[in-house]
């Protein structure tokens, strides 16, 4: 009597947690489907067709993307995205560690103060943050001016073709280096207490563990760190959209990638070249951010 | 249960589009729209007037800050119609969120304030309504003939001009007393003022210009003669930004004015700018007549320091003027109630007492004849400009305006790739002829591109 049952009943359980599985699954899934697959397919499927104010929507194949692969003014904003990121994320990283190594040492006074005030910058709106160092950077009535008249010299202009790359790489830096120090120090703190004690024994002192344990034990959250760095900095467009009415010539429509997209799209009606745009961009960073994480793995192995 | 409504509402627009597309090939088709107007304006328009007597909620995207005690004696005199006025975002924003919603058939209001130079787009594209078909046509006499030719596009009339900026020089009169000067009345002058205004103080100026401020430049473009932006029919347009004699003669004042730094390239309306209008670091300000609205906001403190005085002339025997800004009120082809739609813009823009209020509530310089014209208006005294009646400058500037200006039907993008190209010349003290012949070319591949024949040179 029983044994039949037991066998007729043993694929129940897997059916079962098969059907559980999928029901914790699905309203994830659901919300992938309709917030990040549906858009991302649209876009695709928007960018083969060209859509023109005389003649209608044609399908035009290939054309958006063989145009986005030789246009000047993507290829220069893509170039100017690439060197922000090369200098801006290594030296927000390099902070961002310092201040994470900081608070993790225990030698800070008010360790929670200290780690409140460096993170609260990201809590503040891109755009708030952006108008507000739009002011500080004035040369004429601004802060930098005012210090300029104080001390007596000309201040710079900060807004000017030299200065804007370095001038939006601070604003990033300030509101981003609390988020990543809150990265590594969460990092920092799961390192076990016993590597600590054996680095102790051994006779490291606070810089050599800093070194030698906490490093090593680092590289996956810096890796995790430096992949967000690397989609952000593709993705610039708040900070210098914003400075844009402060600076436009210096700030033009095809700054960074993203400022161009949004010009072609919402400018100039260009939603379908726009989508080839943006999908372009979409592959560059994903490309180098896999390009990022394929050779941080390799160097891992080697060592 | 939720989709339903907006389905509705999908194929309620669709049929208001073709609609209007089956009207407006009527008005084109059988060339100049005069033969069908006659028969189809009167049923049109009483049905216009009827729409005032019937219940209908109309939506109204405007950025005026202000027109709501305008609407508000609307309802006062028309309480069926409920008007609910949205601020959808400035400008290109606005004109952003306006086609998006066009496109997708629903969530675009009844009517929307569409500034005279990106009107010619939404008509081309039949993004609004053409209100000859209901009537409007016979407004024309009643609006300064410079505000009606910016809403006559194509045969049609496409909105109802709301207020108009025809330019005029703002300057502080405590300064030019101070320096014992006289308003600059040519623009050869005017280099002259600007090199004593240096003189006196190498760290102010005669005036500032905007790198990002196409509309500005297009106005002094207009203002020197120029006609460098023409559309004929509706695809072939020209564009001789590089030849265009009024042109030339721009250049030739403004490369002068930049190359010797007597101008400030400086984007206007920043917190510094006001800043260094309020200081005295500019003596003048070169715009439309909406401006003493701005100035008595943003800097109150300068009360009693400014004047008013005619834009300065290539030829003081041809005077000639130019508008700056000005905005009309379109009406959506997707709205449900086209015809209360047109009332509601027609009186707002139009009928006396409301003309009066959006002068005097919401600080627009008028566009109506009746008003320009009236007493009243000219001759009160302004108390900020030191007891001057501004007026009598800004409506005769308004008589002069010249009246064949025509917009690109793509100028919304056209100006927004002004500061990659002219911007560029105008911030780095370039050859301003080389930049305007770079803004025609990318102006000509996005014509193109478009769709559109281009010619030009």
């Amino acid at each position: 009597m029983t044994a039949p049952a037991v066998r007729a009943g043993l694929p129940r359980p897997f059916l079962r947690l098969r059907v559980a599985g999928y029901a914790f699954f699905l309203p994830f899934f659901v919300v992938f489907l309709v917030a990040v697959v549906a858009p991302l397919a649209y876009a695709i499927y928007l960018s083969f067709f060209q859509d023109r104010m005389i003649g209608g929507t044609v399908f035009s194949g290939l054309a958006n993307y063989t145009r986005a692969i030789s246009d000047a003014l993507f290829g220069a904003g893509l170039l100017r995205v690439a060197l922000f990121l090369v200098v801006q994320v290594p030296v927000m990283l390099l902070i961002a560690l310092g201040c994470a190594l900081a608070i993790d040492s225990g030698r800070l006074r008010w360790p929670s103060l200290f780690r409140i005030t460096i993170f609260m910058p990201y809590a503040v709106p891109a755009v708030v943050s952006a108008l507000m160092w739009g002011y500080i950077y004035g040369d004429q009535f601004g802060l930098v001016g005012q210090i300029g008249d104080a001390l007596g010299v000309a201040a710079p202009n900060l807004m000017s073709r030299s200065w804007m790359l370095g001038s939006i790489g601070n604003m990033v830096t300030w509101e981003f280096v609390g988020y990543n120090m809150i990265i590594l120090y969460a990092a920092l703190r799961a390192i076990p207490e016993e590597l600590y004690e054996a680095a102790e024994m051994d006779g490291a002192g606070a810089i050599r563990i800093a070194w030698s344990v906490k490093l090593p034990a680092l590289r996956p959250a810096l890796l995790v760190a430096t992949i967000f760095s690397i989609i952000g900095s593709f993705q610039l467009f708040n900070e210098p959209n914003i400075l844009q009415t402060l600076a436009p010539a210096v700030i033009t429509t095809s700054y960074t990638p993203n400022m161009y997209a949004y010009s072609l799209a919402f400018n100039g009606q260009q939603i379908n070249y726009s989508a080839a745009v943006a999908v372009v961009l979409g592959l560059v960073t994903v490309v180098v951010a896999y390009a990022v994480q394929i050779l941080t793995a390799r160097r891992e192995k080697t060592l | 249960m939720k989709t339903r409504p907006s389905r509705r509402g999908v194929v309620t627009g669709g049929v208001a589009a073709a609609l209007s597309l089956a009207l407006a090939a009527c008005g084109g088709g059988t060339g100049g729209g005069a033969t069908t107007a006659p028969s189809a304006a009167p049923s049109a328009s009483a049905a216009v007037q009827d729409a005032l007597a019937k219940p209908a909620e109309l939506t109204f995207w405007t950025w005026v800050t202000g027109i709501e005690k305008t609407v508000a004696r609307f309802q006062a005199k028309y309480p069926n119609i409920k008007v609910n006025v949205v601020n959808a975002g400035q400008s290109a924003d606005q004109y952003t969120k306006l086609q998006t919603a066009i496109k997708a058939g629903s969530g675009a209001p009844d009517v929307a304030q569409i500034e005279y130079f990106a009107l010619p787009q939404f008509a081309l594209a039949k993004q609004v309504v053409n209100l000859s078909d209901y009537g409007a046509a016979a407004l024309k006499d009643k609006f300064a003939p410079a505000a009606w030719g910016q809403v006559a596009i194509n045969g049609g009339v496409f909105g109802i001009p709301q207020d108009t900026g025809p330019m005029a020089m703002f300057y502080r009169k405590d300064i030019f007393d101070k320096l014992k000067l006289k308003p600059p009345t040519t623009w050869a002058e005017f280099i002259d003022t600007a090199k004593k205004i240096k003189a006196d103080n190498p760290d102010n100026f005669l005036t500032s210009i905007d790198p990002g401020d196409a509309g500005g430049v297009d106005s002094l473009i207009w203002q020197a003669g120029g006609a460098p932006f023409k559309t004929s029919g509706e695809s072939s347009v020209s564009v001789t930004l590089a030849t265009d004699p009024g042109v030339k003669q721009w250049v030739g004042t403004w490369n002068t004015l930049l190359s010797e730094k007597l101008v400030d390239p400086q984007p206007g309306w920043t917190d510094e700018w006001w800043k260094g209008m309020g200081s005295g670091k500019y003596a003048a300000w070169l715009t439309g007549a909406w401006a003493p609205n701005g100035i008595i906001n943003s800097i109150p403190k300068t009360k009693g320091k400014w004047a008013v005085a005619p834009m300065p002339q290539y030829d003081a025997a041809k005077p000639m003027n130019a508008e700056n800004g000005g905005s009309s009120v379109a009406v959506i082809p997707q709205s449900k109630n086209i015809p209360a739609a047109v009332a509601f813009a027609e009186w707002l823009n139009s009928d006396p007492e409301a003309v009066k209020s959006l002068n005097t509530e919401a600080g627009l310089f008028p566009a109506t004849k009746a008003l320009l014209d009236d007493p009243a208006f000219r001759d009160t005294p302004q108390e900020f400009f030191g007891g001057q009646k501004i007026n009598q400058v800004l409506g005769d500037a308004s008589a002069a305006v010249r009246a064949d200006w025509q917009y690109l039907p793509f100028q919304v993008y056209a100006n927004s790739i002004f500061k990659d190209t002219v911007g560029q010349a105008v911030d780095g003290g370039g050859d301003l002829s080389a930049a305007l012949k770079s803004w025609q070319d990318r102006i000509t591949a996005f014509g193109t591109e478009q769709g559109f024949t281009l010619s030009g040179g």
